[in-house]
């Protein structure tokens, strides 16, 4: 007991014994059993299915009857497959833009509540909402406000004597409506986590700056936005992930339509893997997908280099 | 009373209860003595009605009903994971569209030997467009528990009002007075005279009408582009986007042509007598008549479901009981109560009499499927048809949209429904083989 009671005096590091073999047995024993069911959830809910996939790639297979070896052909038909490559376009216009607006929405929300606002917790948690909202939820509000001639969209257009599209169903405008409704949903993410970022920007430097007669501007270009390089990396990362996966927003608001305008990759690959039971195809489509991320976010890591500033 | 664990202890219940979470998880796999079946619900009233189904099958086989439920969206998709899985239920709920695709991957038995062995069972008292409805390949793997035409719902008092003489319960008007009558009744904006869904499910009724058809008589190839299957095609297409007597699309996931109706400001839906529980809660009087005729007649899509055996059910005491919930599930006294809860048309000519009105004319749809009024024409799906519907689905609502013309989206189409058809037709010949 006495040797795990730490002494009142700054020597303590010193006057602790060294751990023994059978006590650093026992931490470590310990630190695997809280560790443990995390390990066993990455090993049985993403380990193994980025395993099984890989093997699923390599087969034919209907769920149903028994699975034959096809080796390569699956990642093969993904060539000359028109609808995957024009999945994968919707899904990088998706992401192109989305991407973009999200930040400069949630960039200028974060700098709008780092003003000193009074109550900045309610309006931070307002501003959340959307986020925390269930996407099915949200999705079913948009396609109200979508309504081609009732719908409230299209009413505000209108007192600007802008008649709007069918949004939904119209050939140029139902991504678009997918983008403007999935920034609307995501922005209070970026803006959380740009904000701590502003937040822990040392206020000296801005002192620094007004001493050395700096305009907000050159405030702005020359100490937020380098301070801020982290964090907005972090949003740029999550954001360009999260949009390659999109799904359920496109699902329930226009099902890939109309034609496949807004199919995106991930709501063609549950289609193949789960409509058309190519279990085989849908694998190589997904680990195309992996792969595909994996690329941008390597790039993204090498480009950071120039771009990103860390403060040491 | 509150007292320390010892580390000991802690891992022995952590371990206990790790053991009765598998315990649990393994408890979902069929057990015999119990009457495991799958159905798709989506609404009170719809759980309300297989709950009866579930004391009935308690009263007949004197074992416990255990029902899985599921809506019917992600139906398919749970079913599909419990039957990889082997925790599916001793009979499931098929719809028709998909029988052929379970009957060819061999997820499901054929029932031929189970029919043949049991002379109680009357396969005659089903009607022959469910018994169609449930073969594959000319093996029976479904035996259906409901069955329906599809029929002209009409708005009485939106006629009356109009001053329109109301339409004949047992003659099918002409294409040619339907689109008139459809014109004669729409104000732009105001009110419409025709709705349906833009989607091959309600075209298909047209097509089978204009003596046409999705896929050749052996499904090996698309007829689509053909003059017949054409010519209805265009006729709808030209209600929506030249004669606009229909209600404007608002979007393609949640249009749902019943709701339009239930406004009150639509002439004339084209549905199945399944809408009628929800469209009895419309605010105005209304009927059902025979589906206009084209060349071929008033030959509308018939369309069924059924309960099956999944192909893992394989002998013994499980296929025993099975076989008897099977019979139970699609005995007349079981279909009584699916139809005077008012869900659809039953299977069984035994059956019928419980599926009452209103509307007034509800009792065509039993003469239709008796051949004593218009006719009908059993849905013929592909064994890919999750296939050819989700292409159709792709480009048919454009043209509906008028957004392109229907010749160009079918000509663009048929290549790849040719290649899906080519196929099935592959699918059907694997299977013929397997079968010898």
């Amino acid at each position: 007991m006495a040797v795990d009671t730490p002494p009142a005096t700054s020597t303590y590091l010193q006057l602790t014994p060294a751990p023994t073999r059978r006590r650093r047995s026992r931490e470590a024993l310990t630190a695997w059993l809280f560790l443990l069911p995390s390990l066993i959830g990455f090993l049985v809910f993403t380990a193994g299915p980025v395993v099984a996939a890989g093997v699923i790639s390599l087969l034919d297979w209907n769920l149903f009857s028994s699975p034959t070896w096809v080796g390569l052909r699956n990642f093969a038909r993904l060539g000359p497959d028109p609808t995957f490559w024009s999945a994968l376009g919707n899904t990088a216009y998706f992401t192109l833009v989305s991407v973009p607006l999200t930040i400069l929405v949630s960039l200028a929300l974060a700098l709008l509540l780092n003003q000193g606002l009074r109550r900045i917790a309610v309006f931070r948690s307002l501003l959340l909402l959307p986020y925390a909202t269930i996407t099915v939820a949200v999705a079913f509000v948009w396609i109200w406000l979508y309504i081609p001639h009732d719908g409230l969209v299209n009413a505000v257009l209108g007192w600007f004597g802008i008649s709007g599209p069918a949004w939904l169903v119209s050939d140029s405008w139902a991504m678009p409506a997918l983008i403007i409704m999935s920034v609307w949903k995501s922005f209070g993410f970026g803006m959380v986590v740009i904000l701590a970022g502003l937040q822990a920007i040392p206020q000296q430097l801005y002192e620094a700056g007004r001493v050395d007669g700096a305009s907000p501007w050159h405030s702005f270009r020359h100490i937020t936005l380098p301070m801020l390089s982290p964090a907005l990396f972090f949003v740029v990362v999550t954001s360009v992930i999260g949009s390659f996966q999109v799904f359920d927003q496109a699902l329930i608001m226009t099902n890939g339509g109309p034609g496949t305008r807004t199919t995106t990759l991930v709501m063609y690959i549950y289609q193949t893997g789960f409509k058309n039971y190519d279990q085989g195809y849908a694998a190589a489509q997904s680990l195309a997908l992996f792969a595909f991320i994996v690329l941008i976010t390597a790039g993204q890591f090498l480009f950071q280099r120039k771009l990103v500033h860390y403060d040491k | 009373m509150i007292s320390k664990l010892s580390r000991r202890s802690f891992l022995e219940l952590g371990g206990l209860a790790g053991l009765g979470l598998a315990a649990a998880g393994c408890s979902s796999a069929p057990t015999s003595g119990r009457a495991t079946w799958s159905m798709w619900s989506s609404s009170a009233e719809e759980m309300k009605v297989w709950e009866d189904f579930g004391t009935y099958v308690e009263q007949q086989l004197g074992v416990r009903s255990v029902a899985t439920l599921t809506p019917s969206s992600g139906y398919s998709t749970k079913l599909d994971l419990q039957l990889v899985g082997g925790t599916a239920s001793l009979v499931t709920a098929l719809n028709g569209t998909l029988i052929p695709t379970y009957a060819a991957r061999g997820a499901h038995r054929p029932l031929d030997d189970l029919i043949a062995a049991d002379p109680d069972f009357e396969l005659d008292d089903f009607y022959e467009t469910s018994q169609r409805i449930s073969t594959f390949n000319g093996k029976t793997y479904a035996i259906g528990f409901d069955v329906a035409p599809t029929v002209m719902y009409y708005n009485k008092d939106l006629l009356k009002k109009q001053g329109v003489p109301l339409p004949s319960r047992t003659e099918p008007m002409s294409w040619a007075a339907f689109r008139e009558l459809t014109k004669q009744l729409t104000e732009p904006g105001e009110q419409y005279g025709f709705t349906c869904a833009p989607a091959i499910g309600d075209l298909v009724s047209w097509i089978y009408c204009a003596g046409g058809n999705v896929m050749s008589a052996d499904g090996g190839r698309s007829i689509l582009g053909e003059p017949r299957a054409m010519e209805a095609l265009e006729f709808v297409i030209d209600l929506f986007v030249k004669d606009k007597v229909t209600p404007p699309i608002k979007n393609l996931v949640t249009e749902n042509s019943l709701s339009n109706f239930l406004q009150g400001n639509v002439a004339f839906l084209q549905n199945g007598p399944w809408q009628v529980v929800n469209a009895r809660k419309a605010k105005f009087d209304w009927d059902v008549i025979p589906f206009p005729a084209g060349a071929a007649g008033s030959t509308p899509r018939v369309s069924g479901t059924g309960f099956a055996i999944p192909s893992g059910v394989r002998e013994g005491a499980e296929l025993d009981l099975a076989w008897k919930l099977l019979k139970t599930l699609t005995s007349t006294g079981a279909l009584d109560i699916y139809a005077k809860a008012g869900r659809n048309n039953p299977a069984r000519r035994s059956a019928g009499s419980a599926f009452q009105p209103p509307p007034a004319n509800l009792g065509i749809v039993r003469n239709i499927l008796a051949g004593k009024l218009a006719g009908g024409h059993a849905y013929d799906v592909t064994t890919n048809w999750n296939q050819v519907e989700q292409l159709l689905g792709q480009d048919l609502p454009r043209a509906f949209l008028g957004q392109v013309g229907i010749r160009e989206v079918i000509d663009g189409l048929t290549p790849r429904l040719d290649v899906l058809m080519r196929q099935h037709r592959d699918t059907v010949s694997q299977a013929t083989a397997r079968k010898r």
